[in-house]
């Protein structure tokens, strides 16, 4: 046992010990209106949310007290995870002369399986309100990758509890994950770089690298030629993937998810990118 | 958001189940099935298939009743899709003129702002801003001018409170802009440079150039008023819902000709972590749609 697996190990005792304090939970007295109306589309699918538990990794002791039992309440963490699965898998147009990328790309970055897109990955949940979610990457070879999403992205009066802001930060963490797999060293601020800086106006920030519709054949996302020319960030993944919810999803994605993908796009376009904006998308008519 | 200190509580997870002392299963597929007595085995094909398209209900009346009207208008137009636009447009073109819906909008605003449901007040505040009415501007400029909190939740150095606010205030901005009025240009401008969060700023900008066709003389009218370090913002590539990729490429092209300062420097390498022993393969296609 080496000197990390030695802290590793001392720190899981004391995990341990802490266990008693799980049961916390966030906020469930409500939903947001994007929310209610995304799950009316399809009134609490039954067969979708089985298939999802799995192809998202999802442990029941990580969600039991959290709907894993009660799958149809829209005011609880797991049918709020669940929804936005259902918008990334059925929601976007794949219109390869118009969208970014394709349902297979934000499927392969946001589901469990290991793939081109990242090694194997499940998805957990936190109580913690300081972040929107995590990336946690294996330490032992027989571990697996972790992707947490906390509570500001189900807490009904969070403004990114919608489910595209929701589906958009398993794009964020998702892209770490790629990371990892593909050897690259996007900073040390929590896999970014330090900021504020150039444009950037937060504590971590990436660069954009700016690619033209068309450009990657569906499914292609993960490649990168490890130069600028073909990379993506994951700020970057998660705005172009924003911006494809409102511009580029089914014609029965309600317009309340439209449209707060865009205003997520467009805040999060002019103060994540160290080389100044990323693409504004959505429209500057009001309705 | 990559994590040090749950990447090592992962880790002593691990340790704790190879040293067996924890009981349970951690393999995936091992573990009992989510459940609800609610589930539908219906399809949201067929969901989506038996809702009625174009069917708005009215803006109108006074007090209360002209505030339920809203209530109900804002509730159906979250819901509805991009081919109901025009169904909404027409129903706001004909409740322009009756002040107690403009009002009744401006509290739906205020409550679901107030409330947290960002999304309700970005739909509400969408659709004040497309009646183009004195009135509903009139508080939109209001509304632009709110002061941003300055407590709250802070995540990566962002105040969320602040990013929610500035969000709503963006669209609003949008919809000052959208009046296409002198009186009401005048502070989409002062906003452009002043208003303290970059969101706004930048959806200033960009509404003030999109209402004027993008023009040379918008754009020199505005530049005056931009802050010296976001005068790139000035031509930020805007993607709109249905442009082609011919289009939007040309316009990327010429941005990235004329700002060669925002290419990215080249991404860097990292040390190769070992493989992993077993991974997951759980590639089961979505039921069917």
């Amino acid at each position: 046992m080496n000197f990390k697996q030695g802290i590793a190990l001392m720190s899981s005792l004391l995990a341990f010990g802490l266990g008693a304090e799980a049961g916390a939970v966030c906020t469930q007295t409500g939903a947001s209106q994007a929310d209610r109306d995304l799950w009316n589309t399809h009134g609490c699918w039954q067969d979708f949310f089985l298939w999802q538990y799995q192809a998202y990794g999802l442990k029941s002791g990580d969600w039991s007290n959290r709907g894993w039992n009660d799958a149809c309440n829209v005011s609880l963490e797991f049918p709020k995870h669940w929804n936005a699965s259902y918008l990334l898998t059925y929601g976007m147009l794949d219109n390869f002369a118009q969208s970014f990328h394709g349902t297979a790309d934000y499927r392969g970055t946001a589901e469990a399986r290991s793939s081109n897109f990242h090694d194997s990955l499940y998805h957990g949940i936190t109580d913690r309100t300081d972040v929107f979610g995590t990336f946690s990457p294996r330490f032992w070879p027989w571990d697996t990758d972790k992707v947490e999403t906390a509570c500001p992205l189900y807490n009904p009066n969070a403004s990114n509890s919608n489910p595209a802001s929701r589906a958009g930060d398993y794009m964020h963490e998702g892209w770490h994950a790629n990371f990892d797999k593909h050897n690259i060293n996007n900073g040390n601020t929590g896999g970014h770089r330090p900021g504020p800086q150039g444009s950037c106006t937060i504590n971590g920030c990436d660069y954009f690298y700016f690619h033209g519709i068309s450009k990657y054949a569906f499914g292609a996302m993960w490649e990168n030629d490890g130069t600028a020319n073909r990379f993506h960030s994951p700020n970057q993944v998660q705005v172009e993937f924003l911006c494809d919810v409102s511009d580029q999803s089914q014609w029965w994605i309600p317009l309340s998810v439209r449209q707060t993908a865009a205003a997520d796009a467009n805040s999060r376009a002019v103060s994540r990118f160290i080389n100044g904006p990323g693409y504004s998308c959505g429209s500057p008519r009001p309705w | 958001m990559q994590s040090r200190k749950w990447r090592v509580i992962s880790h002593a997870g691990a340790a704790v189940v190879t040293l067996g002392l924890m009981s349970g299963s951690v393999a995936f597929g091992a573990d009992t099935r989510p459940g609800s007595e609610q589930g539908s085995n219906i399809p949201p094909s067929r969901v989506i298939a038996g809702r009625k398209l174009h069917q708005p209900p009215g803006l109108s009346g006074t007090g209360e009743d002209a505030r339920k009207s809203v209530k109900s208008f804002v509730t159906w137009a979250g819901q509805s899709v991009v081919e109901e636009q025009g169904d909404a447009r027409e129903v706001l073109r004909s409740a322009a003129q009756n002040p107690d819906v403009i009002q009744a909008f401006t509290e739906e605003i205020l409550e679901a702002h107030k409330s947290g449901d960002s999304s309700r007040a970005l739909v509400a505040l969408g659709l004040l801003g497309e009646m183009r009415t004195y009135e509903g501007a009139k508080f939109l400029a209001e509304f632009v001018r709110m002061p941003l909190p300055t407590k709250g939740t802070v995540i990566e150095g962002e105040l969320q409170e602040e990013a929610q606010q500035a969000r709503l205030q963006a669209k609003a901005v949008a919809g000052i802009a959208y009046l296409r009025d002198p009186e009401f240009d005048r502070e989409v401008l002062y906003q452009v440079g002043a208003h303290p969060s970059v969101i706004v700023r930048a959806e200033a900008i960009s509404a003030f150039l999109w209402n004027r066709g993008d023009s040379l003389e918008a754009r020199k009218e505005v530049e005056q008023y931009v802050r010296r370090e976001e005068l790139l913002f000035l031509d930020r590539v805007r993607r709109v819902s249905g442009e082609t990729a011919e289009t939007f490429n040309r316009k990327l092209t010429a941005y990235l000709k004329a700002h060669p300062e925002v290419q990215a420097p080249k991404p860097e390498p990292k040390e190769p972590r070992p493989p992993e022993e077993k991974p997951y393969t759980f590639d089961v296609t979505p039921p069917k749609f």
